[in-house]
């Protein structure tokens, strides 16, 4: 403690310490020197002598010194100082080294950041690591589960210390009460032990319990987020009580939960919390899918045994419910749910199913990309370290230990680094913004890539290890000389650069293999959405502008029908406007809607009813997605007054159940599966094309059109509307209708046909998008690299250049010679590169649409392109050399 | 060539010396009170009698050690040809501290002492 004291005083009197331990040397070498004096030894002997006794007197101060201050603070910051002083005189390799890493490390923090929030974020509850969902597979949809199965897994408490469920977050009105504007509010539906189960504290008031969540529709109290009651109510502690609309429901706020919890999804935040009795439905009713069931296990219990109860708990559970119907069709599919045990630490995500993958597969890339970042940085500190020999002689001469250099190096290596880091995390947000924009407007609302401490601790991690990583091996390279001889020879001639000359060119191929993989990559995953994107839809995505409506609660079926009637006779008549109509679910709406059906005569239905999808579709629906019925008609107005059963199928349905048939028009097929001919007939009045609805990555299925039938429909439909105008011109005129109407009825997503293709392959596209950034910026970085290398090796040959070129060789045979050099590296690396992409090509196989991992076109473009740009990265090199003039060579000599 | 085994040596590491100097520093100190640097040198070398190699210059280091452990302490004064120099001081804890060392090294030599012995028969 004392020694650290006296050592921290020692730093702020450096200047006056300095003076005593010169003078009591003086002192010393006096007395020694007046001691040999009287011996007889003449003045100036004598003093020599003295020196000699005493030893390197400048070592020995260095010594002193290292020990007096507190040496680590007061040498960091001499070297800091005199790295930047360096850094500051080399301009272009400091923006160099500089831009590398920034690119490299702020691609790495953006992915990771994506990695954090969707992977490794842990909820702010109470022990996540226990926390497990039960995902429910098979059957109906996925993860979502019905009321009565979350009470039959409640029951055991021989497994969970709780079990609780949750709606989704749901996006509601809110009326704040205070303006006439209609506002938005993220609601989720809980049971009465959610709170407890999860571990969270109320900021205010009390949060749910058991008791609040008995009866249907008899709790119509809420809990809100800390961060609702801060943004929207202004911290008001009178909030306790208040009555807030939600949803056009009154309820009562009975408490805050506490700072920072959001509910239990990743991409999405709840903003208040009702007891589950408040849904509006038939909650009992073991088909109604609608709540994710969440549970603590018991600590002592594992993962493993919990699945294996599950399972015995669901099959005894699926056969009290369904076990009577076990030998129908719809039956054997209820039959076949199960429940998946998964950890929910991280939170429930949807996304993190489509997108966990890709992420992972782009994190390595620009892990890659890193590495090339950081081989180029230690080829340029290889160079400066050669330029640097003199210096670095001149201090091991003045005593300077090896160490000491070595960790001046390193020391600068970290300021590079560091000054990355900074400018890498910039890029780093702006890079989030842009992979945001990406994601469909659902999944990326309240999607918080904001960098926490992990990240940035990440980001910090991966910087000081490429810090080490790229200026370890220089800085060995670089102390490791006879100073002597450096000193002698002036700093021109470089023993040892043979070893130098290797290193980098290893560095080289490493950059040049490791390009071919990310070059490769982003190949592969554009020729993959290069086929996606040709498919075709079957309709005119262009000129399509598609939105739904959010009426108020109190309105019937009837007003939204009359509303829509209006709206959609309005718009039509609005000059531009081409076409209006609307579906249920319409296409690229993120679902679809399917029915089982017998078809008289065909095989494929004998036996049993198949579901195949269907779309209630509104007048003139094909004609605003610009397609034309093969055969037969579209449905007309009298249709929709009627109640005949008609419909129109599309070719998947002929080709699968009427196979051969030209024209399926005057043809039947019966929604009652109940007998093997079925039941009521409907009639087909028309053939349409394929229409991919439901997304590109499956190929169409077999499809009924039946007409929108208010009565018979219990899902509002998407409107379409086609015109030749933008969107952004578009949306202006629909709003005003829409509010010269009825201005309660709020327009939601609006899209335009092309975006929602496009949102359905967000993943594709961002990959191929980030994939091709990364594969571009280790091009760059390898043709730095491979500039710099052949630059350098020019350089050292130009006075045997010039020698030949003296005595005769031609400048073409020259500038042969060192492409040679490069071409070998270049194709060195190719080779090795090669088969490891072809491994990256296997590993991403799942992301690929329509090709193989080893496509070759894709393969032969890659080495190409690596070729193409080594080559020219090695020419200009090559160029100079043939322009050595013999004169000047020799002078340089 | 009275100077003969101060020569300087390249190889001489102070290190290697560190505890052994330290516990000579101080005995000197205890035996003949406040010195200065030359004349802690110069009495180190008497009493190793030429068997001891060593650089001058590294005793400072090690005084600065000493110091800051707190075993010794540093004014400047007059020196007996009145002239101005630092001058040394063994402090309490240096004291007691000459009595652990003393004990450390006694053992050593004793251990040492036996093995040497015990390989001889």
């Amino acid at each position: 403690m004392r020694t650290l004291w006296n050592r921290l005083t020692a730093l702020f009197s450096q200047r006056r310490r300095d003076r005593d331990l010169s003078e009591e040397v003086e002192v010393h070498l006096e007395m020694r020197a007046a001691e040999l004096r009287q011996q007889g030894l003449d003045p100036n002997a004598a003093r020599a002598a003295a020196r000699r006794d005493f030893g390197g007197i400048e070592q020995m101060k260095e010594t002193y010194r290292d020990r007096r201050g507190v040496p680590w603070v007061e040498i960091l910051a001499k070297d800091v100082t005199y790295g930047l002083r360096g850094l500051r005189r080399n301009p272009a390799f400091t923006l160099a080294a500089v831009l590398s890493l920034a690119l490299g490390i702020g691609a790495n923090t953006a992915i990771f950041s994506f990695v954090n929030t969707l992977m490794l974020r842990l909820l702010p509850v109470e022990k996540p690591e226990q926390l497990l969902n039960l995902y429910r597979t098979g059957g109906w949809g996925k993860g979502y589960a019905s009321y009565p199965l979350y009470l039959e897994f409640r029951k055991h408490t021989d497994l969970f210390a709780g079990v609780f469920a949750r709606s989704g977050a749901d996006k509601v009105r809110f009326d704040p009460g205070h303006s006439n504007s209609i506002e938005y509010v993220q609601r989720e539906y809980v049971t009465g032990n959610y709170f407890d189960v999860l571990g969270i504290k109320p900021a205010i008031g009390r949060l749910l319990q058991d008791e609040d969540n008995r009866t249907p529709q008899a709790h119509p109290i809420v809990v809100v987020s800390y961060d609702f009651w801060r943004n929207r109510l202004a911290l008001d502690p009178a909030v306790l009580g208040r009555v807030l609309k939600v949803d056009e429901q009154p309820l009562t706020v009975i408490g805050v939960a506490a700072p920072g919890f959001h509910g239990v999804e990743v991409e999405s935040r709840a903003e208040m919390w009702v007891p589950a009795m408040m849904f509006r439905g038939q909650i009992m009713q073991p088909g109604m899918h609608w709540v994710w069931i969440m549970a603590r296990r018991l600590p002592q219990i594992s993962r493993s045994r919990i699945q294996a109860a599950s399972n015995t708990i669901m099959q005894r559970y699926l056969m009290s419910v369904y076990g009577g119907q076990r030998d129908s069709a719809f039956g054997k599919w209820a039959l076949e749910q199960r429940i998946d045990v998964r950890d929910a630490g991280v939170g429930i995500s949807m996304l993190r199913e489509e997108f966990g993958k890709p992420l992972t597969i782009l994190m390595a890339a620009v892990g890659l990309v890193l590495l090339i970042a950081c081989a180029n940085v230690a080829s340029l500190l290889i160079a400066r370290g050669a330029a640097r020999r003199r210096e670095i002689a001149m201090r091991f001469s003045l005593g300077a230990s090896r160490w000491r250099l070595v960790r001046q190096w390193l020391i600068e290596s970290l300021l590079l680094a560091m000054l990355g880091t900074i400018l890498g995390l910039a890029f780093a947000i702006w890079g989030e913004r842009y992979m945001l924009l990406f994601l469909p407007p659902g999944a990326g609302e309240r999607f918080d890539v904001a960098p926490d401490a992990t990240v940035l601790g990440f980001t910090l991690a991966i910087s000081i290890l490429s810090a080490i990583l790229f200026g370890l091996a220089p800085a060995l390279r670089a102390t490791s000389l006879d100073p002597a001889a450096a000193l002698k020879d002036g700093g021109s001639q470089q023993p040892g650069h043979g070893a130098r000359a290797g290193f980098r060119k290893a560095l080289v191929v490493v950059q040049v293999a490791l390009s071919v993989v990310l070059v490769a990559a982003a190949g592969l995953f554009a020729h993959s959405l290069a086929g996606l994107r040709s498919i075709n839809t079957g309709f005119a995505a262009q000129n399509v502008v598609t939105f739904s409506l959010d009426y108020p609660r109190a309105w019937k079926s009837v007003d939204h029908e009359k509303h829509r009637d209006t709206l959609l006779a309005r718009l039509s008549a609005v000059p531009g406007i081409a076409s209006v109509s609307y579906g249920m679910p319409g296409p690229y709406q993120g679902g679809s809607w399917s029915s089982g059906i017998r078809v008289p005569g065909s095989a494929r239905t004998a036996k049993e009813g198949v579901q195949v999808d269907e779309q209630a579709i509104g007048p003139a629906y094909f004609e605003t997605i610009g397609i034309r019925p093969l055969r037969g008609r579209e449905f007309d107005p009298a249709d929709f007054r009627s109640t005949r059963k008609i419909a129109v199928v599309n070719a998947a349905f002929v080709r699968e159940f009427l196979p051969g048939t030209q024209d399926p028009a005057g043809r039947v097929f019966s929604f009652d599966v109940s007998k093997p001919e079925g039941g009521e007939p409907t009639y087909i009045v028309g053939l349409v094309r394929d229409v991919l609805h439901d997304g590109l990555k499956t190929s169409a299925k077999p499809t009924v059109y039946v007409p929108f039938r208010e009565a018979e429909v219990s899902y509002d439909p998407t409107l379409l509307v086609r015109a030749p105008l933008p969107p952004g011109a578009l949306l202006p005129v629909i709003r005003r209708e829409l509010s010269r109407i009825a201005p309660e009825v709020m327009l939601v997503e609006p899209r335009t046909l092309r975006q929602r293709v496009d949102d359905s392959i967000f993943v594709e596209r961002m990959v191929a998008t980030l994939s091709g950034f990364f594969g571009g910026l280790a091009l760059l970085l390898a043709a730095i690299g491979i500039y710099g290398v052949m630059a350098y090796a020019v350089a050292r040959r130009t006075a045997e250049i010039g020698l030949r070129i003296a005595l005769g060789a031609a400048p073409a045979k020259i500038t042969w010679m060192v492409l040679r050099d490069g071409l070998l590296l270049i194709g060195l690396g190719v080779t090795i590169g090669l088969p490891l992409s072809l491994a990256a090509g296997r590993i991403s196989a799942s992301l690929l649409h329509g090709i193989k991992p080893d496509d070759p076109p894709v393969f032969a473009l890659a080495i190409a392109v690596l070729l193409g740009t080594g080559v020219l990265a090695a020419f200009l090199p090559a160029r100079r050399a043939a322009a050595v003039a013999p004169i000047e060579a020799l002078r340089h000599e | 060539m009275a100077y003969s085994f101060w020569m300087p040596t390249r190889n001489a590491k102070p290190d290697v010396l560190q505890g052994t100097l330290d516990l000579m520093v101080l005995r000197t100190l205890e035996s003949m009170g406040p010195q200065h640097g030359f004349g802690l040198a110069k009495r180190i070398q008497q009493i190793s009698a030429g068997t001891l190699e060593l650089n001058q210059g590294t005793l400072y280091p090690a005084l600065l050690r000493l110091e800051q452990r707190g075993w010794i302490g540093s004014r400047w004064g007059a020196s007996d040809k009145n002239r101005r120099a630092k001058f040394y001081e063994l402090t309490k804890a240096g004291r007691k501290q000459i009595g652990r060392e003393t004990d450390d090294w006694e053992r050593t030599v004793a251990l040492m002492d036996r093995f040497l012995r015990a390989a001889a028969e």
